[in-house]
């Protein structure tokens, strides 16, 4: 048997101070085995509030109803088209659907303000002017029910971390993050008021930033991805911008209109 | 020699060093950064990037319609701007290549690339470099903390920025931008906009969010948001040249494609076409908040039409930033070659050096011309030898005598004027239209102050300190006397009052000013610019008063003023009085930027100067 030189010995235990140290710079980075915190005494960003929303892109989708076959720039599958081109208003209605257009899909994207509050200390709940909207963003993983307008969203913080972190030569997280949300499970509805579609199988993916603007106001831009297999060719991206509110000055729930 | 070291010990200073390593890795990662150090970059931006165009797809691709102003927070100067743009002035020349200004830039199409700039030593991050495909937009943003310039520093197509990692986003402040748009049909960003930037990363999805503050065309912040995706490879084809040609031929050199104030034929249009009032797509603030929605539902197409001329009411004054110093300083700036901008005395004063004396165009106002002197010296150890004035106002030659008596000119010493003067030479010589004379000498300006050597047409040449300058006479133009002068190799163009940054062209018609006789200079100074890039660069165009400029700045001014002549024009033809045409506002999109209503040159004073200029050309034409 070789004996363990010197050196040999000295360089294993600067490996097991490395590795306890980066264990510890994890953990205090908030990662694993970190400390439980719930996810609104972790938030990295507050978003609660009130938002108005500014609607200085595609303003004429937004403030009134496009004809029907307008559906410019939303990348379409051929299924998608037809769906868009039988878009019948008044059935809607009939059926009780007059919310289509307030679902998931398109409710961020109509003019409106947003009052964003914790429901709990695991559930952001986002409510809308526009429709008189509720969303529920969960930190817990919960069982989908019935389908609805908005479907099951599950949040969590984003934050720029190494893919693996820890040790001599990871960088540290940056400070600030993003609330990321997934949202499946919902009833079929529609990305623009003219019953341009989505399914219900469709993926969405936000992201929730906070901006601070010179004068002390705020911004809150939510980054939008949906991904459908049934009526889209290729992922579709938005991104929407609101401006905070000091109280609830406006804020004046709408019911849903399906023209 | 060699050296024993014991076991233990070797484990326990080399434990000791990596513990010491692990702890400082293992520092919290929401610590503060150490004080004056930059925090540290949240996300890496470098690489290539394509924006979906997924939103405003149809402006940012085939383009906008030309009365679509909805959601935009337009000042009335922003609306009557853009009312008045007629999209056939892309066809004049000197617009065919402009390029785009960041706001919109960065809404273009095409592709972008990103990438950080290190210094070879620290590798301390000191830029971003981000270049965009159409238009060949290149921006760079310091991030090594340096100050933005002074406000008489060149304006450009993508401005100054500077950079700073705040939480999860690349935080930007962009100032020095050239007028453009913030769409293409017409939607004007003034040279006084400034913007602030958040760049955010998510995976292969970057977002950039854009706050356009506009003193002058926009009533509140504009704010907008554009996506990129992450290409994996370069697609190569990053070129975009552009150089312009005569698209329509025989047309007159003062022929700028406007609309007078309420004939734009498609505000109609668009209204019909869209079943959309003009309340809601002629813009304004409240069109960016939810209460414009219930608004069109009830408004009709001839609503809000009284949008499309100025309301009544008295002119707006300036909202832009004094370019010139006014701390009692000069401030110098160098151009190109040995040619300098000295700022500070009233009034931009140029000064070449060289192996021969100091040749000065212009000499302020002549409240500082000591340190005017004292400037100049810093420069060259040679005397000033020639001073050439633009104009015989004030502000042109208030430093004459001074700066004169500083300066010597070697080039008359030892001639047989010597003997014919005893101080030939003995002071700098005076170079200017023989009109500046005579009125200088009305004004019991002391004969010391006068041009000595003067020109009566066309031009007058020097080839001083290796470079061919020229004086170039423009009759008429702000007095009877004026001239440019051109640096020809340093491509300087100093135009004296025919063009400034800070107001309207002080039209001086009791000198021999005239309305025709300024767009003539201008168009002058335009046939004579080159520029470098997209309408940018090249040629270096100083203005009496304001920042240093290119071409672009000139045509711009240019067309400001063959619009409002053309609207003044328009209002006479009627028969309006100068009080209607005062009250008709003519300049009203302009006030903003250059109006004002107290001081030495007034809105009002402009107004009817041009109004009195085109009079008199009416009856000499009768």
């Amino acid at each position: 048997m070789n004996a363990v030189s010197p050196w040999h010995r000295a360089a294993l235990c600067a490996v097991l101070a490395l590795a306890a140290f980066g264990i510890v710079a994890r953990a205090q980075r908030g990662g694993p085995p970190g400390a439980a915190r719930t996810p609104q005494q972790a938030a990295p960003v507050d978003l609660t509030g009130y938002w108005v929303s500014l609607v200085t892109e595609d303003w004429r989708y937004r403030v009134v109803t496009p004809p029907k076959g307008d559906y410019t720039a939303v990348p379409l599958s051929p299924a998608g088209r037809k769906a868009a081109d039988t878009w019948n208003p008044a059935q809607d209605e009939a059926a009780g659907d007059a919310c289509r257009a307030y679902g998931i899909g398109g409710v961020m994207r109509l003019p409106g303000r947003l009052h964003i509050t914790w429901q709990d200390d695991r559930t952001l709940k986002l409510e809308t002017e526009a429709g008189t909207q509720t969303r529920l963003l969960s930190f817990a993983a919960s069982s989908p029910g019935a389908p609805d307008w908005q479907g099951v969203s599950r949040a969590t913080w984003d934050r720029s971390e190494p893919v693996i972190g820890g040790g001599f030569f990871a960088p540290a997280a940056s400070p600030g993050g993003s609330l990321k949300v997934v949202t499946t499970g919902m009833k079929p509805g529609y990305l623009r008021r003219n019953g341009v579609p989505y399914s219900a199988s469709a993926v969405f993916t936000e992201y929730f930033d906070r901006f601070a603007l010179p004068g002390g106001d705020a911004l809150l831009v939510v980054q939008t991805e949906v991904v459908d297999p049934t009526y889209l060719s290729q992922p579709f991206w938005t991104s929407t911008h609101f401006k905070r509110q000091a109280d609830a000055t406006g804020w004046s729930p709408t019911p849903c209109r399906a023209q | 020699m060699s050296r024993t070291v014991r076991p233990a010990y070797a484990a326990r200073v080399t434990f000791a060093i990596a513990a010491g390593i692990a702890l400082l890795a293992a520092q919290p990662a929401t610590q503060a950064p150490p004080a004056g150090a930059a925090p540290a970059p949240a996300f890496d931006i470098s690489g290539y990037w394509t924006s979906p165009l997924h939103e405003d797809s149809m402006e940012r691709g085939a383009g906008p319609e030309i009365a679509d102003y909805g959601g935009y927070p337009l000042s009335e100067a922003g609306r009557l701007f853009a009312l008045s743009y007629d999209p056939s002035r892309l066809t004049l020349r000197h617009h065919q290549c402009d390029g785009y200004v960041l706001p919109y830039q960065l809404r273009a199409l095409g592709n972008s690339r990103a990438w950080e700039e290190r210094d070879p030593h620290t590798h301390a991050l000191v830029a971003i470099h981000w270049f965009s495909q159409t238009f060949e937009g290149k921006r760079t943003i310091w991030m090594d903390g340096r100050p933005h310039p002074p406000a008489y520093a060149p304006h450009t197509w993508m401005g100054f920025s500077t950079g700073r990692f705040v939480g999860n986003a690349l935080e930007v402040r962009t100032t020095h931008l050239k007028h453009g748009w913030l769409s293409r049909n017409g939607l004007p960003e003034s040279d006084q906009a400034t913007t602030v930037e958040f760049f955010v990363r998510h995976g292969d999805r970057l977002t950039n969010t854009i706050v356009v503050t506009d003193p002058v065309f926009l009533s509140e912040a504009f704010i907008r948001t554009t996506d990129f995706y992450r290409q994996p490879v370069d697609h190569q084809t990053w070129l975009f040249p552009c150089d312009d040609g005569e698209q329509i031929l025989g047309r007159a050199p003062d022929d700028v494609p406007n609309y007078l104030f309420g004939e734009n034929p498609f505000v109609g249009e668009y209204s019909q076409k869209y079943k959309l009032s003009p309340a809601g797509h002629l813009g304004g603030a409240a069109t960016m908040y939810p209460a414009i929605e219930a608004r069109l539902r009830t408004a009709g197409v001839k609503d809000g039409l009284e949008a499309m001329r100025p309301a009544a009411g008295p002119a707006l004054v300036s909202k832009a930033a004094n370019p010139e110093p006014t701390d009692g300083e000069i401030h110098t700036w160098p151009l190109r070659d040995h040619v300098y901008l000295l700022a500070g005395d009233g009034g931009n004063i140029v000064v070449q050096v060289g192996d021969e004396g100091a040749f000065v165009v212009d000499t302020g106002t002549g409240k500082l011309t000591t340190k005017t002197i004292a400037a100049i010296r810093k420069l060259t150890d040679k005397p000033i030898q020639f001073i050439a004035n633009t104009s015989f106002h004030p502000d042109r030659t208030g430093g004459n005598i001074a700066l004169r008596a500083a300066g010597v000119d070697p080039s008359l010493k030892g001639t047989f004027f010597s003997l014919q003067f005893r101080d030939a030479g003995g002071a700098a010589t005076i170079i200017g239209h023989q009109n500046v004379q005579n009125r200088l000498t009305a004004a019991g300006m002391r004969t010391e102050g006068h041009p000595s050597d003067t020109y009566l047409e066309e031009r007058r040449r020097k080839f001083h300190n290796g470079e061919a300058i020229e004086l170039l006479w423009q009759p008429n133009a702000i007095t009877d006397g004026d001239s440019i002068v051109h640096f020809r190799r340093a491509d300087v163009i100093v135009a004296g009052n025919v063009f400034t940054t800070t107001q309207y062209p002080f039209i001086d018609v009791a000198n021999g000013g005239s309305i025709a006789g300024e767009i003539r200079a201008l168009n002058e100074i335009l046939n004579r610019t080159v520029y470098r890039h997209q309408e940018e660069g090249g040629t270096i165009v100083i203005p009496g008063h304001g920042y240093v400029s290119d071409e672009h700045e000139v045509v711009e001014y240019r067309d400001m003023v063959v619009i409002v002549r053309d609207r003044i024009r328009a209002l006479i033809e009627k028969g309006a009085t100068l009080a209607q045409v005062k009250a008709a506002r003519p300049t009203a999109d302009y006030d903003a930027r250059y109006g004002a209503t107290t001081g030495r040159w007034t809105t009002d004073m402009f107004v009817e100067a041009v109004f009195r200029s085109l009079g008199d050309s009416r009856k000499a034409t009768k």
